[in-house]
């Protein structure tokens, strides 16, 4: 029995290492590149930058960890920038030109980010619409819809204790980065310690085999979406206080990060596969080469194209990493 | 034993028809407490139908069905799980990247308001685990493990619900010798527990280690019920059988004057095949015989290349080719065509002619151009030597009956001269009518001077096309015959017996 225990812990401890391996490997990366780029510019390691690195970091954080839950299923939400800007651009129309008190005009957006995301997971799980379809028709609907709301102009908004405090800091840290940390450890908790995380990734591992389990397939599709819509309305939110205004133009390129960031961080775009912390790590490197490239003075356009490489090497390296593993697991088997 | 004589699961009058198939008819069928049944039958006998009535999914057209003494009515996973049936079919359904804990109670997870009551989840899989004497850790994530021990997780996920009548599906067919033998302590150790087990397998060293009693299924019907002690291999063979009509092609017999087309000896893949010596000669049709999981699949992957071989050597036209690759071997003409036709054989949604060219563009273009006039010649050529039926060479392949695809598969190889075809299954899932018309074209094909190995689970056609036939069980040679010495039932009792290890 003792044995049997020794042996068990072994293999657990193994398995960990093996399934922590990207984990591992990105805190490295993450590490040397901070090093680095500590040498190169002698404004990157001073608290105004790492609070400006965790500002932006925020911004791709709080939806990333939804997009987490989304894509441990198989599914893929593109329509996160559009909705941000959409939302922002809601709460100002709301509060500012329909005077719609402060307070329900939240619940509408929050509300109706998750009815919206919601309607694409209920599409996938009723219809079999592929939901990179449907929320890439979200992500043209909502963004033409912010500038017909606009007519292209921010709708600027009065700002109250509750933006204000949105924009602050707390002991010198911005609010929005202690929400992300916060928003962080309650994601961490549903995936690892709830029924509805383990659902999450049954249902992206196996539907057939979830489903014979007796788990509920359509909710929990219904659920991520729902989940997904309901972050990019609260950072939607969120942006409106940072401008002081519900800008239609907010928020380009943000599925774009936040896809790369979920992706770097290990999580298998074809569902059943990912963690947390993983994507944790994944903003955190995006968003730290992000910063480090303005800091060394990179031309913009450039910076896009350094983005759009490092997000391919990352899943090949990740793919190269997983048939390893998978290899050495059918060697273990023989 | 702990056998009573109460009955878990009785089955009286049953009778079951698809379409114009009868499935099953006039079935009476029971099982005691604590007894090992094993369930024995050609494909289509109507095994599965059974087992589909008893596991719930499938309704019987007339007849009963009693779980417990308890009639169930109608179909339904459900209530036939209610009543204590599990069933473990062939395909694992665990998922790969959680824990075993969290499989073995999948979906039913102890919690809190949905929080996850973890230490309860564990040590309750701990306890379902050593009970059965399996030392698998709880926390190992299903990938990490061997398939064995993913077999044996899915049959402790079956009984831990305490169920009254264990259904498994060839449990053992995609396991190598070696882990054969945790599989089956483990059946014991749960029929020991006074749960009844159904056992379907064809494997007689395993049967006679296991199961109390054996029943045998022929054409929907029960063939025979028989004591351990009656189940002789000859005697399950006869009945699994029943009375045959052999018609032979005349010409079968092995030819003097055949080139060696292919030589093997002593090759080695992985645990699947072990120490496997043949020749492939030109002008005959080889047979391979084997059961599920007999490595005939594994065998023929490394003869075309698909596969590597960790021992012995392979020579095509006596030029060494094992683990050279698929791009050697095809040069050298050996053509391979896989058992799985729908997902790596066809493109179901482009046209006959190009499904048959599509191995060899170059013969039907020029630079690059497709010519259409050469490959409409090209491919309704194929299609009349073939015997292909089809109005246009245009017609979407995914239209055709699952015979005349695979003779556009075949012609696939044919098309770029392949001249040693290796034909794993050509025959599954085809009416009997493109059966024979696929034989006829084997026969043909071996009679214009190619090598052609046709790999098969139904015993009986390849003592009808075969000039030779090697039989494979447990990754080995239990047997060579030549024709015209051999007949199926001396197949089937050479293929049930386990190799000496």
């Amino acid at each position: 029995m003792a044995l049997n225990a020794k042996v068990g812990a072994v293999a657990s401890l193994r398995g960990f290492v093996r399934q922590r391996v990207n984990e591992v490997g990105l805190l490295v990366a993450l590490l040397a590149l901070i090093l680095l780029l500590s040498t190169q510019s002698e404004n990157f390691f001073t608290p105004r930058n790492f609070s400006a690195i965790l500002l932006d970091a925020a911004l791709v954080g709080i939806v990333a960890w939804a997009a987490t839950l989304v894509i441990i299923t198989g599914e893929i939400d593109l329509s996160v920038g559009p909705a941000v800007a959409f939302w922002g651009v809601t709460l100002a129309d709301l509060v500012t030109n329909f005077k719609v008190p402060f307070g329900l005009a939240v619940a509408i957006v929050l509300v109706g980010g998750a009815a919206c995301g919601a309607l694409a997971g209920w599409l996938r799980a009723r219809f079999d619409v592929p939901t990179f379809i449907s929320t890439l028709g979200l992500w043209s609907a909502f963004r033409g819809l912010a500038y017909f709301f606009t007519g292209a102009m921010p709708i600027s908004i009065e700002m109250n204790p509750f933006l204000s405090a949105l924009v602050g800091r707390v002991f010198g840290i911005p609010v929005p980065a202690i929400l992300m940390f916060l928003l962080f450890f309650i994601f961490y908790f549903i995936t690892n310690k709830t029924t509805f995380g383990r659902a999450v990734f049954a249902v992206g591992g196996n539907p057939k085999a979830a489903e014979l389990g007796g788990i509920n397939v359509t909710f929990t599709r219904v659920a991520v979406f729902a989940i997904s819509g309901l972050m990019s309305a609260f950072l939607g939110i969120m942006v409106a206080a940072r401008l002081s205004s519900g800008s239609p133009g907010a928020a380009q390129g943000l599925e774009f990060s936040v896809i790369a960031a979920v992706v770097i961080g290990g999580t298998l775009l074809l569902g059943g596969k990912g963690t947390m912390t993983g994507t944790l790590l994944g903003v955190l490197f995006v968003t730290v080469i992000g910063n480090g490239l303005v800091l060394l003075g990179v031309n913009s356009f450039l910076q896009d194209v350094i983005r759009g490489g490092l997000i391919v090497g990352a899943v090949l390296l990740n793919l190269i990493v997983a048939r390893r593993s998978n290899n050495s697991g059918v060697a273990k088997a023989k | 034993m702990p056998k009573s004589n109460e009955l878990i699961a009785e089955v009286s009058g049953v009778s079951k028809t698809y379409g114009a198939v009868q499935a099953l008819s006039g079935v009476d069928f029971s099982i005691s407490r604590g007894e090992v049944r094993a369930l024995l039958g050609k494909n289509g006998a109507g095994k599965s139908t059974l087992i589909r009535i008893l596991a719930g999914v499938e309704e019987p057209d007339v007849g009963t069905l009693r779980i417990n003494g308890k009639s169930l009515q109608g179909a339904g996973v459900r209530s036939a799980n209610a009543l204590g049936v599990r069933t473990v079919y062939q395909e694992l359904s665990l998922i790969p990247e959680m824990t075993v804990a969290e499989n073995l109670f999948m979906g039913q997870w102890p919690n809190t308001f949905g929080i996850m009551k973890l230490s309860e989840i564990f040590d309750r899989c701990e306890k379902t685990l050593s009970e059965f004497g399996l030392d698998i850790s709880p926390r190992a994530t299903i990938s990490e493990l061997s398939i064995a021990q993913q077999q044996l997780v899915e049959i402790a996920r079956a009984v831990s619900s305490k169920p009254s009548l264990l259904i498994l599906d060839e449990p053992t067919s995609s396991l190598g010798s070696g882990e054969v033998d945790l599989v089956l302590s483990t059946v014991k150790a749960i029929s020991e527990r006074g749960v009844a087990v159904i056992y379907v397998s064809h494997r007689l060293a395993e049967i006679r280690k296991i199961a109390d009693s054996v029943t045998v299924m022929r054409d929907g019907q029960i063939a025979a019920n028989l004591t351990i002690e009656e189940a002789t291999p000859s005697e399950i063979a006869r009945t699994m059988l029943g009375k045959l009509s052999e018609e032979r092609a005349s010409d079968m017999a092995p030819k003097p004057g055949n080139k060696i087309a292919m030589n093997v000896s002593g090759i080695r893949v992985g645990n699947k095949v072990r120490d496997v010596s043949l020749e492939i000669r030109t002008g005959e049709v080889l047979g391979i015989a084997g059961l599920l999981g007999s490595g005939r699949t594994e065998l023929l992957q490394a003869l075309a290349g698909l596969s590597r071989v960790s021992a012995g050597e392979i020579k095509t036209f006596g030029i060494p080719t094992h683990n050279k690759g698929r791009k050697v071997t095809r040069r050298l003409g050996v053509g391979y065509t896989s058992e799985d036709r729908k997902s790596d054989g066809i493109i179901a949604e482009r046209g006959i002619d190009e499904n048959l060219v599509m191995a060899g563009w170059k013969k039907v273009s020029s630079l690059g151009v497709v010519r259409s006039a050469r490959l409409r010649k090209t491919s309704e050529n194929l299609i009349s030597d073939l015997n292909i039926r089809t109005e246009s060479p245009k017609v979407l392949i995914k239209n055709l009956s699952g015979g005349n695809q695979q003779k556009v598969v075949i012609g696939r190889q044919l098309h770029v001269g392949s001249r040693i075809l290796l034909l794993d299954e050509p025959t599954r899932g085809v009416d009997i009518e493109a059966k024979a018309q696929i034989y006829r074209l084997l026969r043909d094909l071996a009679a214009k001077g190619d090598a052609v190995v046709f790999v098969s689970s139904e015993i009986e056609e390849l003592a009808l096309v075969a000039d030779r036939v090697m039989v494979l069980s447990s990754g080995a040679v239990v047997g060579t015959f030549d024709a015209p010495d051999f007949n199926t039932e001396t197949l089937l009792v050479a293929a049930m017996a386990e190799p000496e290890s």
